[in-house]
């Protein structure tokens, strides 16, 4: 008898005592902080992946690239211009070049 | 008929190819564009991975089954790279400065003290849907998922922004958040709105997502809430207001997020507009939500057809279901009413009998008219997707 009395008791100071400290915790931490996954995206081998993986990847995750419609080579040499002259993007002439075509024939058409 | 040669692509897209892949267990190493692979981000579920950084992410269509959607599943849009990765709110503060009378700074339990609004709402990103564009344009290729339903707790902003008293002549107020961009070169991210539209009762500095704080990845500590507006508006991570006497040159509001200056916001598929204004409210939508796109039902089995109906801040006022291919419609039932700005659940109950493959189209008009084209507008830049949505589903 007396044994089944005092396990409750003992068990609910218990929790309560946890519920405190939950509450204290949670009104003591003022910071909230995260970790980003690392990107995982690879572009597919060919002449130009290099300079795209190192200039795109400045300001952005290759899956920029990958993720888009199939657009010709026009359309992205818009787009890497668009990259340089409003974003900013620090792509010399030749680069950006390099970078159109690499993604026109390996993501484009 | 448009679903006669469904492209496996096109197929995979529409079916909610990784619903599919996650049930199986099988991710492709060789990702389509518009195919999507889950990911766990911090303080969220399982998304669909757009971009990883700046992320990315959006909602897979199951959880629209749900009036709310949780906040672990709302999808999550950065423009700039250096999001917020840790906020103290022992230095956070608000600051409102400007053309105002008084500069004033809040911290985050003083911006608390102004009285609480709450109200559901959604969210949907400008370029939701954008990967059904035809002809494609650039930007990011969402599917359906880039919106949700969410119960938002906040203060008015313009409680707040009269506490600084603002000064004759002020015209637009500019919000900005704590994301900056990786390069100096690059225009940092900033949304504004007309003063008058500010100060609208509705608009709130929202502290809570269904009743418990904002993941930092959908803008802790206090994001702007503009209920009916597209999200670029509701500005994450918010830091700094500014009221000002000029509209902002920046690129986010004078180059990017603009529609053509047209009563539909489109113009010919291909098309230039010559005229642009920034994008503002949203359009009239529904979505069949269960069963998927592709579905296979058995002939007599009853089934219901279920999904969610919104607007641009009017009352979904009827949502019509097409079972033969728009032929002949009939109302839905409506869901409960969380309000204006809420979206609304359909239902339709269903027992086909006849063998077959059937297309089954729905479409909303809210409480001014506004509803659905029967084929989707086209605007440079990917907005305001809201076509009839047509689903294919198999009797047999």
């Amino acid at each position: 008898m007396r044994n089944r009395r005092t396990l409750p008791g003992f068990m609910l100071i218990f929790c309560v005592t946890l519920i405190l400290a939950d509450l204290t915790g949670a009104a003591m931490t003022t910071t909230r902080s995260i970790t980003l996954p690392e990107p995982s995206i690879t572009l597919k081998e060919g002449p130009g992946m290099d300079a795209t993986r190192r200039y795109c990847s400045i300001c952005h995750s290759l899956d920029y690239i990958t993720t888009q419609q199939i657009f010709n080579k026009s359309r992205w040499q818009a787009e890497v211009t668009k990259m340089i002259t409003v974003y900013g993007a620090p792509i010399p002439a030749n680069d950006a070049k390099v970078i159109a075509d690499y993604i026109a024939a390996h993501y484009g058409n | 008929m448009e679903h006669d040669g469904i492209s496996r692509r096109n197929f995979l897209k529409t079916v909610g190819l990784t619903t599919a892949l996650a049930a199986s267990g099988t991710i492709p190493s060789v990702l389509y564009a518009g195919e999507r692979k889950l990911v766990r981000f911090p303080g969220k579920t399982e998304l669909l991975l757009l971009t990883s950084s700046p992320p990315q992410l959006e909602t897979p269509l199951s959880y629209f089954k749900e009036l709310v959607t949780p906040n672990e599943a709302l999808f999550v849009r950065w423009h700039l790279a250096n999001i917020p990765t840790e906020v103290d709110l022992a230095s956070w503060r608000l600051n409102i400065h400007g053309t105002v009378n008084k500069p004033v700074s809040f911290r985050f339990d003083e911006l608390k003290k102004f009285e609480k609004v709450s109200y559901t709402a959604v969210i949907q990103c400008a370029g939701n849907g954008r990967s059904f564009f035809n002809p494609p344009v650039f930007g990011g290729q969402w599917l359906n998922g880039a919106m949700g339903n969410v119960t938002w707790g906040g203060v008015r902003l313009k409680d707040v922004l009269q506490q600084a008293g603002i000064r004759a002549g002020a015209s637009d107020v500019i919000f900005k958040g704590l994301d900056k961009a990786v390069l100096p070169t690059t225009p940092g991210f900033l949304k504004s709105l007309p003063l008058d539209k500010a100060l609208e009762d509705d608009i709130i500095i929202a502290y809570e997502m269904n009743g418990t704080e904002l993941p930092l990845l959908n803008g802790f500590p206090v994001r702007l809430v503009v209920p009916g507006w597209y999200a670029t508006y509701w500005v994450k991570s918010l830091s700094d207001i500014e009221v000002t006497t000029q509209t902002t040159q920046n690129f986010w509001m004078k180059t990017a997020y603009r529609i053509p200056d047209t009563p539909c916001g489109c113009v010919e598929p291909g098309g230039t507009p010559k005229k642009t204004v920034p994008i503002n409210r949203m359009t009239t939508r529904s979505l069949m939500i269960s069963p998927e796109n592709g579905s296979t039902l058995r002939s007599g089995q009853s089934t219901e057809l279920m999904g969610v109906a919104f607007s641009g801040g009017y009352s979904v006022k009827e949502v019509l279901v097409s079972v033969d291919g728009g032929l002949s419609w009939a109302p839905a039932r409506l869901g409960k009413d969380l309000g204006r700005y809420s979206w609304i659940q359909w239902f339709y109950p269903w027992q086909p009998t006849r063998k077959g493959t059937y297309t089954v189209m729905v479409k909303a008009t809210n409480s001014i008219g506004e509803s659905q084209p029967m084929t989707a507008l086209w605007n440079p830049s990917g907005y305001l997707l809201n076509p009839v949505e047509k689903h294919t589903l198999a009797v047999v």
